[in-house]
């Protein structure tokens, strides 16, 4: 069983707190991602876990036992690096054999595990081939059988997909995720790709400037931010600022952009300033049914085939952005009024700085 | 892996420290002390200021330098330019020969002038038989000659690279808006490749401030720095040690300059355009495209010249001095007839020198380019310090270090190996971190992770990653040192003698012969490996991933 515990841990460099003070807990079996912009210090983190960073302050155990002081070769992890770092020397058997004589492990085991290994990343007969022989998504999948032979305690993921094409990068992150289910390993994932976090997650903690912003399922990440960063984030919110009025027992006004919605709950006093995460599918053409609407003007359609975006501007010529399906029959021209229905629930509201 | 790190510079610190740091001071600390009372005096700079011998050997030895600094950049960045962007005729083969300069030993080349043009030279008496009087060739334009054209690579090499660098988009978008082909050139091209020209040309100054062979060979009655140092210390009736420190400590402060200038200057501007595609060649008119066929080909054909022409004349017979035109051997049954121990010590040190230089000098280099700690920092900086340092400087110190006390080596092989690894491990540095630096950190950090301490990982798997690299290096350590004349002439011992040792004294006495067999002998065993090592790189190159 291989629980991670990370508590108060922080490391500067010069003067930036590259991570600061995080403390994570993460279950056995769990595939936890750590999601962010670049500069958040999430590969620090997840170099300080595999030991190529040294800890400042506060510790990392693996179960019981603290690793955090620990040399790095001796951590027991298994990582995946972003560029693969394959053994440009070595065949790709003796790629995914090199964790195993390191850990002296008889030959005849070796050849067994290797083959199995390659077997479960689908790249059997594989073994004698030189590494520039393999493409992109080949190479990815040895530094995965590489990882995952060695039974690691914890399996560790440095932006692996990033250097793949789109197609391959999607293939790719359902086979890591099967893989990892199968085996039962606990792993820690870095991305800056939101979409590829809540595909593949457990839970996902969002990082920003070395600190933890929110830690949660991809679900609550995506529909109940608890920060107006983690809502931008995730999706292409549109943030709107405005002023809280009045509370009538279910939901609160907010003026903003020269128009006002309903927001569900009491979201402040009346008279503070909010800012509203309105996601762009969380506005729809408005038909006849009742419910909360909003005034906009189209400004620009965009047609994507599955979907189209509309660009509209509310009355104080705020743009906003809405998503409506490729289906939709749609024939209104730049210019004209737009009615917007919306879900009261479905708006986010964080108070404004 | 930290710990790795620390072990390597620590001891790479300390054997410097003995071996290149202690030595150094041995030389500052005589410069500043009465010879014949150890008390303490700034007589002997005194001395050397008011002394118009002195002052002109500082003199001659700075314009030495300066106008071969400046004629290496005048053929240099033409050669270039050529190579880069004109469509010259076999630019692979004259890549290769430009190259050879660098490793072949210039006072040979010193040797070739004075065989053709010295007072008995080839072609001095031809001409003097049909009546045309030539200049004399020894002294400043001999030196000077020579220092260009063996030093002129360390120009033409950068340069070459930053106009090759410099991407296409840079001079498409530089004539885009408005500006002709030679005013792009002045505005865009030239600024870009000017640290390249100032790098090549502070090494060309460098080189030719502390050479000590050239001028050994050439110089006649004029004074010179390194050959004054030489005398000063090694002199039989004039020696002065206390005046020879001092004279070292002004060339090593002179050479540290230009160095510092050199790295201030660098450290500031590093122009790289990441080329992703080189520019086109420059269409010419078949007479400028003759024009800079017969200048690139001139400058390479001139700059070989006289090794060939030793070559030639090695194997002419002499009559005493005189040069005849018959073919034979003589001059080599000559050269091997005393004994074979010259050329095996020379073999044999440059071996043991060079495996040695790669051995220590290629766990530095991976510290320097892995590790950015105060520590690799100090390293990266004393490592340097050869470059500033002459080689006689060098093996004068070491003699002063190591004649007596807890460690004797004068009179060994062992003093000899320890000036080669020295001189030579700036170089084995460079090289190898170079390599490193091309090696993905993640790979070792892969390893690591997998369970492989970092020691081990290091000789595992960065070795073998660093291997064809590190043979290239090997394999110039090797040349350079089997042709290193300015510390083994002052360290060497009668069972020790070297090839090089034998061409100097055949010069300066009257083995004009077996002088030129000994300069044969010497270019053959540098250039032998070096167009082996270049075969074997340019096969390697498509399969380094």
């Amino acid at each position: 069983m291989t629980a991670i515990r990370i508590e108060n841990l922080a490391r500067s460099f010069g003067a930036v707190r590259a991570v600061d003070n995080i403390s994570l807990h993460i279950a056995h079996g769990e595939l936890f991602t750590l999601l962010g912009p670049s500069g958040c210090g999430k590969t620090t983190l997840l170099r300080m876990i595999a030991g190529f960073v040294e800890v400042e302050t506060g510790s990392i155990s693996f179960g019981d036992k603290r690793i955090d002081n620990l040399p790095a070769h001796h951590r027991d992890t298994g990582m995946v690096f972003q560029n693969y770092a394959i053994f440009p020397n070595h065949t790709v058997a003796e790629n995914v054999a090199y964790g195993l004589k390191a850990r002296k492990v008889p030959p005849a085991e070796i050849k067994s595990r290797v083959d199995k290994a390659l077997e479960r990343v689908r790249l059997t007969g594989y073994g004698p081939r030189a590494p520039h022989q393999l493409s992109g998504g080949q190479l990815q999948r040895v530094a995965i059988a590489r990882a995952l032979v060695i039974e690691p305690a914890v399996l560790l993921f440095d932006e692996p997909l990033s250097n793949l094409d789109a197609q391959l990068r999607t293939e790719m992150r359902i086979e890591i995720r099967q893989l990892q289910q199968a085996l039962g390993l606990t792993a820690i994932y870095v991305t800056h790709d939101q979409e590829e976090a809540l595909a593949i997650s457990d839970r996902i903690a969002v990082l920003r400037q070395g600190k933890v912003e929110q830690v949660d399922t991809p679900e609550r990440i995506y529909l109940r931010p608890q920060t107006a960063f983690v809502a931008e984030f995730l999706g292409s919110t549109n943030m709107v600022p405005g002023v809280a009025k009045a509370f009538d027992g279910r939901n609160t006004q907010v003026a903003a952009a020269g128009t006002e919605f309903s927001v569900r709950g009491e979201i402040a006093k009346p008279g503070a300033k909010v800012l509203l995460s309105l996601r762009p599918e969380a506005l729809r053409l408005a038909d006849s049914s009742d419910g909360p609407r909003v005034e906009a003007r189209l400004a620009l359609r965009e047609f994507l085939g599955p979907v189209q975006r509309l660009h509209a501007t509310l009355p104080d010529g705020t743009p906003l952005r809405v998503a409506a399906l490729g289906g939709a029959a749609f024939d209104a021209v730049p210019g004209a009024p737009l009615a917007l229905a919306y879900d009261p629930d479905q708006i986010i509201a964080f108070p404004a700085s | 892996m930290k710990r790795f790190a620390t072990i390597v510079a620590l001891v790479a610190l300390v054997l410097l420290a003995v071996f290149l740091l202690y030595p150094l001071a041995l030389v500052l600390d005589a410069s500043i002390r009465v010879d014949s009372t150890g008390a303490f005096t700034f007589g002997n700079y005194a001395t050397i200021v008011k002394s118009r011998y002195y002052l002109g050997s500082i003199g001659n030895s700075l314009l030495a330098a300066a106008l071969a600094t400046g004629l290496a950049c005048a053929i240099g960045i033409p050669l270039a330019f050529s190579l880069a962007r004109i469509d010259v005729p076999g630019r692979a083969l004259l890549l290769t020969l430009a190259s050879l300069p660098l490793v072949l030993p210039s006072f040979v080349s010193a040797y070739a002038l004075v065989l053709l043009f010295g007072h008995a030279g080839v072609v001095t008496t031809a001409l003097r038989g049909i009546g045309i009087p030539i200049g004399s060739i020894y002294g400043m334009p001999g030196i000077v000659i020579v220092f260009t054209l063996t030093l002129y690579p360390y120009v033409l090499m950068p340069v070459l690279a930053g106009f090759q660098a410099v991407d296409a988009s840079m001079e498409e978008a530089g004539r885009n808006l408005g500006g002709s082909q030679s005013y792009v050139i002045r505005t865009v091209l030239l600024p870009i490749v000017m640290p390249a020209i100032l790098a090549g040309g502070l090494l060309v100054f460098i080189e030719a401030l502390e050479n000590f062979g050239v001028p050994a060979v050439l110089a006649e009655d004029r004074p010179f720095l390194a050959v004054d140092i030489f005398k000063l210390f090694a002199g039989e009736s004039d020696a002065n040690p206390a005046a020879a420190g001092a004279l070292s400590v002004l060339l090593i402060a002179c050479t540290a300059l230009a160095l510092l200038v050199q790295r201030h200057y660098l450290g500031k501007r590093r122009f790289s355009t990441a080329a992703r595609s080189a520019p086109a060649k420059l269409v010419l008119t078949p007479a400028l495209r003759l024009l800079a066929a017969i200048m690139s080909w001139g400058i390479v054909i001139v700059s070989l010249l006289p090794f060939a022409a030793v070559l030639m004349v090695s194997v002419l017979r002499f009559r005493g001095p005189v040069l005849t035109w018959e073919l034979g051997l003589d001059n080599y049954a000559t050269l091997l007839s005393g004994s074979y121990r010259p050329l095996l010590n020379t073999l044999t040190l440059a071996s043991v020198a060079a495996v040695a230089t790669m051995l220590i000098g290629a766990p530095i280099g991976y510290v320097v380019a892995r590790h950015r700690s105060r520590l690799s920092g100090l390293l990266d900086f004393i490592g340097m310090v050869p470059f500033a340092v002459s080689g006689t400087i060098l093996a004068i110190g070491l003699i002063v270090a190591f004649n007596s006390g807890p460690l004797v080596l004068t009179g060994g092989w062992l003093i000899l190996v320890i000036a080669y690894v020295v001189r030579k491990l700036p170089f084995a540095i460079r090289s190898s971190s170079a390599i490193v630096h091309q090696l993905d950190p993640s790979l070792e950090e892969a390893s690591i992770n997998l369970g492989v301490s970092p020691s081990r990982t290091f000789a595992a798997l960065t070795v073998p990653l660093m291997a064809s690299g590190l043979v290239g290096g090997l394999v110039l350590v090797w040349i350079t040192a089997a042709s290193e004349l300015s510390s083994t002439v002052v360290l060497y011992s009668s069972r020790w003698v070297t090839t090089t040792v034998v061409m100097y004294h055949a010069i300066e006495g009257t083995g004009a012969g077996l002088a030129a067999a000994a300069a044969a002998v010497l270019i053959l065993v540098t250039a032998i490996p070096l167009l082996l090592i270049n075969r074997r790189t340019s096969k390697q190159e498509t399969t380094v991933i």
